[in-house]
C-alpha cells in the first residue's frame, strides 16, 4: 500500500466529521480512504427503551435531516403492527414537512456547503455591475441588488477579515494574487457569473431558513421537529397555518426556480471537465419517498428502486431491505461481518488502531446483494426517470429532459461530479413542485371534513422496518421489539452508504470509488478531489 | 469592519434597517428578561461594542449531530444576528471553512495570535476508547485538540452550546461506549478549568440563547469587550453553569396552554378534539413542568412555534441527562435512569447511581402525586371533561341571553 500524499482532515463545509486520505500519482487520484471520524453509539443507547422513544432519539443522529430520521424511526413503530395504516391526513402532513427539509438541505447544500467550490468570492470585486443584470436577465435569473453584494464583499476584503470566506482559497491570499487564487476555478468564468453567486449565496442563506420555518410551523422547530409520532402526527392543521406555509413554499420555490436552476445551468459549463470525474460505483439505490394513498413504496411520489451498473442504467428494480448486509471488517467494530440489520451490532474493537491497511473508519460498510450502492438524489432521479411505471415519471422526465438538453449532455453524463450536483438542484425545483400539491390535497381533504391524524397502533412485540429517503440519500430503520421494548435497533444511513470504508470483499465504497481516477493539479490543493466530496453531500 | 463607518451605516449595507436593528433589540430584551426601557442601551451597547473592534471567536466541535449549529443559522433577523456573531468575528468553524490543514491553519492563527478569543464549543468531549471515539488522521484525538487550545493564554471564556456540550447529551447515556462528557465537567477532571464555561443547554440549543449570552456579556463587560462581559455573565451563573436570566422559569410557568391545565383540560389522544383545541399536553408526556427553558416565549425559528404549540409535546431536550431522565417520554409513567449522574459528581469514577436514582424518585413521585390529585379533584379524566364543556356551553348560551358576546 502506498502511503496517502493527500490528507484532508477535517474535510470542512459538511454536516459530520470526516477525513479522507488519498494517493496520487502523476496527477491523478490511485487510491483513496474515507474515514468517517466519530463513534456515538445512537443503536446502543436505544436498546431496553419503549419504541416510540425511537422517533425522539434518532432525529439526533443529524441536525440536518431530523426530520427524515423521525419519520423513518416512526414509520418502522408503526410497520410492527400489520394492521397498522396511517391516516391519509398524517400522510400528507408528513409529506409538506419532509419536503420543506428537503427544500431547506438542498439549497443549504449547493450555497452554504458547495458553491464556494464553483465560485470565487474575491474575483466578484472585478465584475461590472451593468454587465453583470445583462448577463442575468440573458440566463433567466431574477435579478438581486449586484452592487449592494458587491460593496459588502468589498468591505470584507478592505477590513481584512473575511469572515465565512477566510481561508477558503487553500492558503492563497485572494487579494495579493488574485489570478493565481483564480487558478482553482476556472479563470475562464466572467467575474460578473461570480457576483451573480455571491448574490445567491447570501439569498440562499436566507431561503433555507424560511424553508425551515415551515418545518417551524408544522413540527414546532428546527432542528428537530416534535410531531411526526408513531401513529400519525400530533399537529392539527389550519387554515391559518397552512397559509402560513403556502406563503414560504411560493417564496422558496420562486428561488430555486428563478435563481438555482439558472445558475446551476449557467456555471456547468464552465466546470465541464467535472462530468468526466467522480463517476463513483455505478451501482444506485433509492427507497422511494413521499407516500401516496397506497401506501407502497413502488408507488411513492419518489418510487423505490435500485440500478446495478452490472446489469444496465435503465434497468430499474425493487428493493427489499432484507437484502441489505453490513461489513465491519474494515471498520472498528469486533462483531461479525456480513450481519442484515435485524440481526446487526454495534459493538466497538477494545484495541482501536488506525490503520488504512486494516481498520480504518466507524462507518460500516453495507452492501445491498453483495455490491456497494450509490444513494442520494442522483440515484433517486435516476430511479424515478427510469421507472416509467411510476405516476410521477412525466414530471421527472420533464426535468431531467429540459436540464440534460439546456446543457447539450448526455443523460449518461449525470453519472458524474457535476451531475450529482445538478440532479439535488433538480430534485429541489422537483419537491417545491409536489409540495404544492401535497398543500391542496390537503386543504381538499379537509374541507371534505374527513382527515384524520393519528391512529392507534401496537408496537409490543415483532419486528418493523421502515425504508425512506433523507435529503441526502437511502435511510432505513430497522427494529425488533419485545414485551414493549426495543430488543434491537438498527440504522442505515445514507452517509453509511455514501462514506462506506472498503467492504470485506475490498471493494472501496461509492465516494472512495469516485475519487479514484480523479485529476488532482496540484495535491497541495486538491480542489477537485473537494468537489467529489462535496459532490455527495456527505 | 471598519471604525470609520458608522454601526448603522454598517447594518444598511447589510441590509438590515434602523427600525430591524431595533426590532431586534427588542425580541432578545424579552428573552433576556429586560423592560423595554432597555432597548435604547442595549442597542447603543451592540453600536459602541461593533465600532471599537471584534473579539474572535473558534467554533470547535466534539461528538455532534451539527444541530446547533444548523440551529444558529436559523437566527431570527439572520443579518442581524450575523452582525451580533460578528462581533466573534468567526475565525474558524469547520461547517464553513476551506479544507484539511488550511482549516487548522487558520484555527491555530487565532490559538497564536495576540488578540484574547473565546470559544463556542458544539457537541460532547468523546472520551470513549480513549478518546478515539472522535479520531484525527494524524492519529490524535478530538481530546488533544482541545487540549491544544486549552493551553492558548488568549482563550477567555467557552460557550458550551447544546445539550451534548453541556452534559455529553445523548451520547453519553446508559450505556453508551461512546464516553460523551460535557466540556465543563471534562476540564475539571483534566484539571484544564482555569477559564469559565458558560453552558446553554437544549436539543438544539437557540441562536436566541446564544445571542442573548452575547448581548449580556455586552452589558455587562466592563470595558466594552466582549472577552470581560462573558467572564461578567460566567460570574453569575446557577448551579448548573447556566445564565441565570435565562433559566429560571419552567416551560409550564409560561405554556399558553397552562389554563387548560388548571381547568383540567386534557389531551389524551393525538388527533383528537381535544389537540383540536389545543389543551394541555401533560398526560401526553409533556415534561413542561419540570423543564427550565424560555420556549414559550422565546419561540422558534423566528418564533413561527414551538413543540408544545405544534401539537408535540416537550421531552424535557435542556434537563440534565434527559434521554435517560426524561425517559419513557411518552405518558407519565417514568422509569428511573441507570446512568443518572449529576454535575460534579462524576469524578474518579465515583458513580452515586443510589442517591440520583433517590432525586430522581422523589421528583417523579411528586409529579405522579400531582397527576393524581388532579384526577382526585375531579379536573383531570373523560367525565371531568365533558362536563367542563357543557358548563362552557350553558355560559356561552346564558351570555347570549343577555345580549353578551
Amino acid at each position: 500500500m502506498a502511503t496517502p500524499n493527500i490528507t484532508m482532515d477535517p474535510i470542512t463545509r459538511i454536516e459530520g466529521q470526516l477525513a479522507v486520505e488519498c494517493v496520487a500519482e502523476n496527477g491523478v487520484i490511485v487510491d483513496a480512504w474515507s474515514v468517517s471520524k466519530l463513534f456515538r453509539g445512537i443503536e446502543v443507547v436505544l436498546k431496553g427503551r419503549a419504541p416510540e422513544d425511537a422517533f425522539y432519539v434518532t432525529q439526533r443522529m443529524c441536525g440536518v435531516c431530523p426530520t427524515s430520521h423521525g419519520h423513518a424511526s416512526s414509520k418502522a413503530v408503526e410497520a410492527i403492527d400489520p394492521s397498522f395504516r396511517l391516516p391519509n391526513g398524517a400522510r400528507i402532513v408528513r409529506n409538506i414537512l419532509e419536503g420543506a427539509e428537503w427544500l431547506h438541505s438542498h439549497i443549504f447544500h449547493f450555497y452554504a456547503l458547495a458553491a464556494l467550490d464553483y465560485v470565487n468570492p474575491a474575483k466578484a470585486l472585478q465584475a461590472d455591475i451593468a454587465n453583470t443584470i445583462a448577463l442575468a436577465k440573458e440566463k433567466g435569473i431574477a435579478i438581486d441588488d449586484y452592487a449592494a453584494v458587491q460593496a459588502r464583499v468589498l468591505k470584507l476584503v478592505q477590513g481584512g477579515d473575511l469572515s465565512i470566506f477566510t481561508n477558503g482559497w487553500w492558503g492563497i491570499d485572494p487579494v495579493a494574487n488574485p489570478e493565481e487564487a483564480d487558478e482553482l476555478y476556472n479563470p475562464d468564468m466572467p467575474a460578473e457569473l461570480h457576483l451573480i453567486g455571491v448574490a445567491q449565496y447570501l439569498k440562499g442563506l436566507e431561503m433555507q431558513a424560511v424553508a425551515a420555518q415551515i418545518i417551524a410551523i408544522i413540527g414546532g422547530k428546527f432542528p428537530m421537529p416534535m410531531t411526526s409520532v408513531a401513529g400519525g402526527t400530533a399537529w392539527m392543521p389550519r387554515a391559518d397555518k397552512l397559509d402560513d406555509c403556502l406563503f414560504r413554499l411560493k417564496e422558496v420555490a420562486d428561488f430555486i426556480k428563478r435563481q438555482m436552476i439558472p445558475y446551476t445551468f449557467a456555471i456547468a459549463p464552465y466546470y465541464v471537465s467535472a462530468l468526466s470525474y467522480g463517476q463513483g460505483v455505478g451501482n444506485f439505490l433509492s427507497w422511494g419517498c413521499f407516500d401516496r394513498s397506497s401506501m407502497t413504496p413502488e408507488n411513492r411520489y419518489l418510487p423505490a428502486g435500485f440500478i446495478k451498473s452490472a446489469v444496465g442504467l435503465n434497468v430499474v428494480n425493487r428493493p427489499d431491505p432484507k437484502m441489505v448486509t453490513e461489513d465491519v471488517g474494515r471498520s472498528w467494530y469486533k462483531n461479525s461481518s456480513n450481519l442484515m440489520p435485524f440481526d446487526g451490532a454495534t459493538e466497538p474493537v477494545t484495541n482501536f488502531e488506525y490503520d488504512l491497511g486494516g481498520k480504518y473508519s466507524w462507518g460500516k460498510a453495507p452492501k445491498y446483494a453483495g455490491d456497494p450502492m450509490e444513494a442520494g438524489p442522483l440515484a433517486r432521479i435516476l430511479v424515478a426517470y427510469m421507472d416509467t411505471d411510476s405516476p410521477t415519471n412525466s414530471l421527472i422526465r420533464g426535468v431531467v429532459d429540459n436540464a440534460v438538453a439546456t446543457l447539450g449532455i448526455e443523460l449518461t453524463d449525470l453519472v458524474s461530479t457535476l451531475g450529482r450536483v445538478a440532479a439535488r438542484n433538480l430534485e429541489a425545483a422537483v419537491a417545491a413542485e409536489l409540495a404544492f400539491e401535497w398543500v391542496d390535497e390537503l386543504v381538499v381533504e379537509l374541507r371534505k371534513g374527513r382527515a384524520d391524524f393519528w391512529t392507534s397502533y401496537s408496537a409490543r412485540s415483532g419486528e418493523g422496518v421502515a425504508t425512506w429517503e433523507a435529503p441526502r440519500g437511502a435511510l432505513a430503520h430497522y427494529i425488533k421489539t419485545a414485551g414493549g421494548r426495543i430488543e434491537n435497533y438498527q440504522i442505515v444511513t445514507p452517509s453509511t452508504w455514501i462514506l462506506s470504508p472498503r467492504n470485506d470483499d475490498g471493494a472501496p465504497g461509492p465516494m472512495e470509488a469516485a475519487l479514484i481516477g480523479t485529476p488532482v493539479a496540484n495535491i497541495e490543493r486538491p480542489i477537485e478531489a473537494a468537489r467529489v466530496i462535496r459532490s455527495f453531500d456527505p | 469592519m471598519g471604525s470609520e463607518m458608522t454601526f448603522y451605516e454598517n447594518l444598511s449595507q447589510r441590509g438590515v434597517s434602523r427600525r430591524d436593528f431595533l426590532k431586534f433589540c427588542g425580541s432578545t430584551a424579552a428573552v433576556l428578561g429586560l423592560s423595554s426601557t432597555f432597548v435604547p442601551t442595549l442597542a447603543s451597547k451592540i453600536a459602541g461594542a461593533a465600532e471599537s473592534g471584534l473579539t474572535p471567536a473558534i467554533w470547535a466541535t466534539g461528538g455532534k449531530c451539527t444541530g446547533c449549529l444548523e440551529s444558529t443559522l436559523q437566527a431570527t433577523y439572520p443579518n442581524v444576528a450575523d452582525i451580533v456573531l460578528d462581533l466573534l468575528t468567526l475565525n474558524y468553524s469547520a461547517a464553513s471553512m476551506a479544507t484539511g490543514k488550511y482549516a487548522g491553519e487558520a484555527k491555530k492563527g487565532v490559538y497564536e495570535g495576540d488578540r484574547p478569543f473565546i470559544m463556542i464549543y458544539e457537541g460532547a468531549i468523546m472520551t470513549g476508547l480513549g478518546g478515539n471515539t472522535l479520531v484525527n488522521a494524524d492519529k490524535t484525538t478530538s481530546l488533544d485538540d482541545l487540549e491544544h487550545v486549552m493551553h492558548s493564554p488568549n482563550l477567555k471564556a467557552i460557550i458550551a452550546m447544546g445539550q451534548c456540550a453541556v452534559d455529553g447529551g445523548w451520547t453519553r447515556a446508559f450505556p453508551n461506549p461512546a464516553g460523551g462528557m460535557g466540556i465543563k465537567y471534562y476540564l475539571e477532571q483534566e484539571g484544564l478549568d482555569h477559564v469559565p464555561v458558560v453552558n446553554l443547554p437544549g436539543c438544539p440549543a437557540s441562536p436566541e440563547e446564544l445571542t442573548a449570552v452575547v448581548v449580556q456579556a455586552l452589558l455587562l463587560g466592563s470595558d466594552g469587550t466582549l472577552e470581560t462581559g462573558i467572564q461578567a455573565v460566567a460570574a453569575d451563573l446557577d448551579r448548573l453553569n447556566r445564565p441565570k436570566y435565562l433559566y429560571n422559569a419552567t416551560i409550564h410557568d409560561s405554556c399558553p396552554r397552562r389554563g387548560h391545565f388548571e381547568n383540567g383540560e386534557f389531551v389524551h389522544r393525538y388527533g383528537s378534539d381535544a389537540e383540536k383545541k389545543n389543551w394541555c399536553v401533560y398526560p401526553m408526556g409533556c415534561k413542561g413542568p419540570q423543564t427550565y427553558r424560555r420556549c414559550p416565549m422565546m419561540r422558534w425559528n423566528d418564533a413561527q412555534s414551538w413543540c408544545v404549540e405544534s401539537g408535540g409535546i416537550c421531552i424535557g431536550c435542556a434537563t440534565w441527562n434527559w434521554v435517560d431522565n426524561n425517559a419513557p417520554f411518552k405518558g407519565r409513567h417514568r422509569r428511573v435512569g441507570a446512568n443518572n449522574i449529576l454535575p460534579g459528581v462524576w469524578k474518579g469514577g465515583i458513580n452515586p447511581i443510589g442517591t440520583a436514582a433517590a432525586l430522581t424518585g422523589v421528583v417523579a413521585a411528586a409529579l405522579v402525586a400531582h397527576g393524581f390529585g388532579m384526577k382526585a379533584a375531579g379536573r383531570c379524566g373523560k367525565n371531568a371533561t365533558l362536563k367542563t364543556e357543557e358548563m362552557k356551553e350553558y355560559d356561552r348560551k346564558r351570555l347570549k341571553k343577555q345580549g353578551g358576546a
